[in-house]
């Protein structure tokens, strides 16, 4: 679960890593407000969880009320990355010298986490120039690894004490909030040396969002995605208009690479997940039946421990409540042929193997 | 046949962590139907029962004192899936399948540090499992019927994809020797590597299938370790997700790119520079199989 800056922030803040003076306004009007309540100049920054924010002209600094206004509205009417901000960041406009880059995240290929520093900061971290990477152990960072950083990266004096703090905090942070990635980007060193986070990045652990149960209060991203994960299924939302259902998620996965190959655009990507019954397989296709973009749909099951009888009663009993899409389906494997009779008389059309019934899908027969 | 320190033959037997929960039971026994021996099941409070004829014990302690058996398969919950591994660390067992699905992170990293201490081998999190079709032996979820004997050695980040590609090599005549999935989180406590190594000491293995997909460096870190290690076996290998659109979780934990980190491009380019033979759909793996391997 990726946090937006504000949220990144306030954690930032129980953490003991400073931030700037800021305010959240949901709307234009306490957009507004919150402008005369800090000091001139002020920047304005959209919340959202796209990349890309400031080159879609999602950040701008502001110096007079009407400015203010004008540049609130422009940004709260913005799409970045195909999304609308939620809400305006207001904050106190940071003079520094120095930008720095700092993170602790998950190296998969070392199976451990890391942090990674650079004295180049506000670049992505792939193009991070003298960058600095060093394992946490899995206990945490101590002092004297901390220090071996701040070494590494040429520090001293009291940029090197903040420094310190800075990465013992974000590491503490990461650990017991336990975030995959916890970023901060730029980090921005002032004049008096005080180091202060201008912009956080906070990718959560969901399997282990259980143990934090102050994370599930926030709103989901996507309301048919927070629907979906509610009922247990791995659901992405996707912009085509064949909705790709199937069980497992390589297999899920595998299909929309078919449909792409075969010329067609996926309308979400639906694992019912191993095992699935009868009634799992009807809660996806209601799902699916509230997708607008979603024109025809394309279910790939192969039974091993799912029944494909199961997944056809299923079919058979959504097709019964009226208002679903077309469906093109390949069920395979135990029970095939039960599934076949049960389908007869139905819309359901059958096809033997994944390529054929993708074809047909794309197609729209 | 020696698996990861264990010899798998047809007595190697099991215990079941969670045997009697609905997933628990209903594997135990396809298990059995398969031919796997299940020596115990394990579920606090439930000592004293029997699942499909299989004894249940309170502690992981009883069933190992009382069956000798040192290899477990975990159906527990994610939430507590850290701590029967540590009881089962400690009583001895040394060979651990863990089925759990939505382990935190720092617990797989737990788990996987304890068990390198100890000596002992752990496959998954959030894996299908190990199938030794010539063994009769299953250590997981995967539908037997799948598998057929032979001489691939098949290893898949992905549960169904690895089912649908042993069914379609099965079908086309091509048999494996053993199939074992490393799971979908994003840490592996059994890692591709490890398999692959496994793999090349074994003169009744004649070649690997590989099934990867998007998210982290698993198959470009294979890829450098194929050229570098002078790997001697054809290498064939599918990765789904090149339709997959960045910064989203495709299903599994570890299935999500980030930036240009974890492209299904980056991966088959790495792995076509090492000499794997690459497929583009799973139907098309027997197909490249067939052109470079004799069937036995």
């Amino acid at each position: 679960m990726r946090l937006f800056e504000y949220q990144g922030k306030e954690l930032f803040k129980k953490y003991g890593i400073h931030v700037p003076r800021s305010i959240l306004a949901k709307s234009i009007d306490d957009a507004v407000a919150a402008f005369g309540e800090l000091p001139n100049p002020v920047v304005l920054k959209a919340q959202v969880l796209a990349g890309g924010r400031g080159k879609a002209g999602g950040v701008v600094t502001v110096s007079n009320v009407s400015q203010a206004r004008k540049e609130a509205e422009r940004i709260m009417a913005l799409r970045i990355g195909g999304e609308r901000p939620s809400a305006l960041l207001l904050e106190e406009s940071s003079r520094h010298e120095e930008e720095m880059y700092l993170s602790v995240t998950l190296d998969r290929g070392r199976r451990s986490f890391v942090t990674i520093a650079s004295r180049a900061g506000g670049i992505d971290v792939e193009s991070l120039s003298g960058r600095v990477m060093e394992p946490i152990p899995i206990e945490g960072l101590n002092d004297s690894l901390a220090a071996d950083v701040a070494g590494k990266l040429s520090l001293s004096g009291r940029t090197k004490d903040e420094f310190l703090k800075t990465l013992l905090n974000l590491e503490r942070l990461a650990r017991e909030e336990e975030c995959e990635l916890a970023e901060i980007n730029p980090l921005a060193i002032k004049e008096s040396g005080e180091m202060v986070a201008l912009d956080s990045k906070i990718i959560l652990d969901d399997n282990a969002l259980f143990r934090h149960p102050e994370f599930s209060l926030l709103e989901p991203e996507d309301p048919l995605e927070g629907e979906a994960a509610k009922q247990g299924f791995a659901f992405v939302r996707l912009e085509g208009d064949v909705a790709v259902v199937g069980n497992g998620a390589g297999l899920v996965l595998s299909t929309l690479d078919l449909v792409a190959d075969t010329g067609g655009k996926p309308a979400c990507f639906l694992d019912l997940g191993g095992g699935s019954q009868r009634d799992r397989v009807e809660a996806a296709l209601r799902l699916v039946r509230m997708l607008p973009n979603a024109k025809r749909v394309l279910v790939n099951i192969f039974g091993g421990i799912t029944r494909t009888t199961d997944v056809a009663e299923g079919l058979r009993a959504v097709l019964a409540e009226g208002g679903m899409q077309p469906i093109y389906a390949r069920l395979s494997g135990a029970g095939e042929h039960e599934a076949k009779m049960i389908l007869q008389g139905t819309p359901v059309k059958l096809y033997r193997s994944a390529p054929e019934a993708v074809e047909a899908v794309v197609r729209g027969d | 046949m020696e698996v990861f320190g264990v010899d798998m033959t047809e007595s190697t037997s099991v215990i079941v962590r969670g045997i009697t929960g609905r997933y628990g039971s209903l594997h135990t026994k396809l298990m059995l139907q398969y031919g796997t021996r299940i020596a115990a099941g394990v579920t606090p409070g439930k000592g004293g029962q029997s699942v499909e004829g299989v004894p249940v014990y309170d502690t992981i302690k009883e069933a190992v004192s009382k069956t000798g058996s040192t290899t477990s398969i975990l159906f527990v919950p994610a939430p507590s899936l850290y701590q029967a591994v540590e009881e089962d660390i400690m009583a001895g067992v040394r060979f651990l399948v863990a089925i759990t699905e939505h382990v935190p992170i720092r617990d797989t990293l737990k788990v996987l540090s304890l068990a390198t201490k100890h000596g002992a081998h752990v496959v998954g999190p959030n894996t299908p499992g190990v199938i030794l079709p010539s063994r009769k032996v299953k250590l997981g979820i995967m539908p037997g019927t799948s598998f057929r004997p032979g001489s691939l050695a098949l290893f898949s980040r992905s549960g169904t994809l690895m089912y649908e590609v042993a069914n379609q090599l099965s079908v086309s005549g091509y048999g494996q020797a053993i199939a074992l999935g490393i799971g979908g989180d994003p840490v592996n406590c059994t890692t591709m590597i490890e398999c692959f190594d496994w793999a090349s000491e074994r003169d009744d293995v004649d070649g690997v299938v590989m099934v990867g997909e998007i998210g982290g460096d698993v198959e470009e870190m294979l890829a450098k370790h194929i050229t570098q290690s002078g790997f001697g076996k054809k290498v064939f290998a599918y990765i789904a997700g090149r339709a997959a659109p960045k910064e989203k979780k495709m299903g599994h934990a570890g299935a999500i790119i980030y930036g240009n980190f974890g492209t299904a491009e980056s991966k088959i380019s790495a792995l076509k520079a090492a000499g794997v033979h690459v497929a583009m759909t799973p139907a098309e793996i027997p197909r490249l199989v067939e052109k470079s391997i004799k069937k036995s």
